[in-house]
């Protein structure tokens, strides 16, 4: 009879025990009930949930971005160059471009990455090479020969703060400062850093869709302006389709192959004032005055990215580029002029109005996309 | 008497079983305060970390949303096997092999994310007894991701 006790206990005990075990072992899942994880507190009852940066299907973040750019032949229309007064100093001339290259190289990577705060911090190197049909002259507008010779450049820090309020609402920072110019191997003064930023608050009201709305102080179209801002990121329930867009500065639709394969249709302002900095020919004239180019442009294109090999992606663009503005502003004063898109009066005329015809461009980069 | 006995060992043996489910495990080992439930930032899942011989594994146990649009059970569907596509979400290991480093670290194992088949290599550092930092990353620690995850109450067994 204790035989039989002893059998019944020791059984028991390994009927009662195996449920323990499955718990650290790979349990056959019809044996589990998934039920009893629905509705759980966290432990510390204090904690809060809050809204995710990214959301369901987005497009990888570039940590680290090293690419190509390439505009085909298009030409220059330099317009007559003037003093303040309005005295002509240059004749204006059309010349005709090759190509527009340069490698633009960049990198984001995070600070802080918190559930309530990230923080990330990027800097950047865009260069401009202008390959000219016949090398400028000095009898030549002296805008070309000074493109054709600096060609223009960018580089700049950048920094990210994304803020979750709650569990979907946000605010998110973006600032840069950017060294913009016709400057070669020794960099410019401190003093001719460009500074953008945009602020915004928002919405992440579902897993697959957030939105915010802010203002932005941009160069984007070469101009210092302020602008209105609209965030607008959404995937679609099946993931084959999506929307990222912060309006104006750039707006996409993107078809989901894969999450490694993913093609985008859309368009992106791009632009900075570059200031024309020392000894630039044909400019001297000007030389007790602080000149800019305020080049901005549209690109509407067409995007494939995709994973090489695990976390690096390439990217293929292709598009047209549309000049907006190529224009040569005088900062009478040193400060940036702020025009409003012309509604504001009174304001200096440009130096030099020029037109730009817009040929195809085509990018190629690689990336090491965020985990 | 040996009814009682009987008695009294089978509703000790059930009384273990079911303590040991509801309340954490209690264990000397300081690696095993990993051990439980917890959501990462997205709140979209909850992961089940347990230990298996010395490596602590985590799967899923809860998504957000269990089925696909058609209603059927979600699956691996961004696996880069495509002969693993058709495994459950829902108990996916996508924690693997982390071994327990002393200082509340944990390294040596993977993460895996479905959401893009991507697998990372991992650390995970306890800032407290309720709060994981999950870094994936690719080759050096510097270049990744970090995700706050809580813990979560241990499950009631339910009365049926």
């Amino acid at each position: 009879m204790m035989r039989n006790f002893l059998k019944l206990t020791t059984a028991a005990i390994v009927l009662a025990s195996t449920p323990v075990f499955a718990q650290t072992d790979g349990t056959a899942d019809d044996d589990i009930d998934w039920s009893l994880y629905e509705d759980l507190g966290f432990e510390d009852e204090s904690m809060k949930r809050y809204a995710n940066a990214k959301i369901e299907g987005l497009s990888p973040a570039k940590l680290i971005s090293i690419g190509y750019d390439f505009q085909g032949p298009y030409s220059i229309a330099a317009g007559d160059l003037t003093k303040a007064d309005g005295t002509t100093l240059e004749g204006g001339d059309a010349m005709q471009v090759n190509s527009t290259a340069g490698i633009r190289a960049g990198f984001n990577l995070p600070v802080i990455s918190q559930t309530n705060l990230v923080w990330q911090m990027g800097a950047n190197y865009w260069n401009t090479s202008y390959n000219y049909a016949e090398a400028p002259t000095s009898s030549d507008n002296p805008l070309h020969q000074s493109l054709s010779e600096h060609g223009l450049r960018t580089s700049g820090i950048s920094t990210t703060i994304y803020k979750p309020l709650d569990d979907t609402q946000f605010i998110l920072f973006q600032g840069s400062a950017d060294m913009s110019g016709t400057y070669g191997a020794s960099a410019m003064p401190a003093q001719y850093l460009k500074y953008s930023a945009a602020a915004l608050w928002g919405k992440r009201p579902t897993e697959k869709k957030q939105w915010g709305v802010g203002l932005a102080r941009t160069y984007r179209v070469g101009e210092l302006n302020y602008i209105p801002v609209i965030l607008y990121n959404k995937t679609s329930a099946n993931n084959k389709w999506g929307t990222e867009a912060l309006f104006p500065a750039r707006v996409h639709v993107r078809r989901t192959i894969n999450p490694r394969n993913m093609v985008f249709l859309g368009y992106e302002l791009q632009g900075q004032s570059f200031r024309m900095y020392e000894n630039l020919p044909g400019f001297e004239q000007l030389r007790d005055e602080d000149l800019e180019i305020r080049r901005g442009e549209i690109r509407v294109r067409a995007v494939y990215e995709f994973s090489l090999k695990n976390f690096i992606w390439m990217s293929i663009q292709a598009g047209y580029r549309i000049n907006y503005r190529y224009d040569v502003d005088r900062l009478v004063s040193g400060p940036d002029i702020y025009r409003a898109f012309g509604l504001i009066d009174g304001t200096p005329a440009y130096a030099q109005m020029n037109g730009l015809t817009n040929p195809f461009y085509v990018n190629i980069s690689v990336n090491l996309v965020s985990p | 008497m040996l009814r009682k006995l009987t008695f009294l060992a089978v509703s000790a043996v059930i009384a273990f079983g079911t303590l040991s489910f509801d309340l954490p495990q209690q264990s000397e080992d300081p690696g095993d305060r990993l051990i439980g439930i917890w959501e990462p930032s997205n709140g979209r899942s909850r992961i089940k970390i347990d230990r298996i011989g010395n490596k602590y594994y985590g799967r899923v146990v809860w998504l957000i949303e269990s089925n696909d649009a058609d209603g059927n059970p979600r699956t691996d569907i961004n696996n880069p096997n495509p002969d693993l596509r058709n495994v459950p979400l829902r108990g996916f290991r996508m924690c693997k092999d982390f071994v327990y480093q002393g200082d509340d670290q944990w390294s040596e194992g993977t993460l895996y994310d479905p959401n893009n088949g991507s697998t990372y290599q991992g650390t995970i550092t306890m800032r407290d007894m309720n709060t994981l930092d999950m870094r994936g990353y690719i080759g050096v620690e510097a270049i990744g991701r970090t995700d706050v995850w809580k813990r979560l109450k241990m499950p009631s067994r339910k009365k049926k």
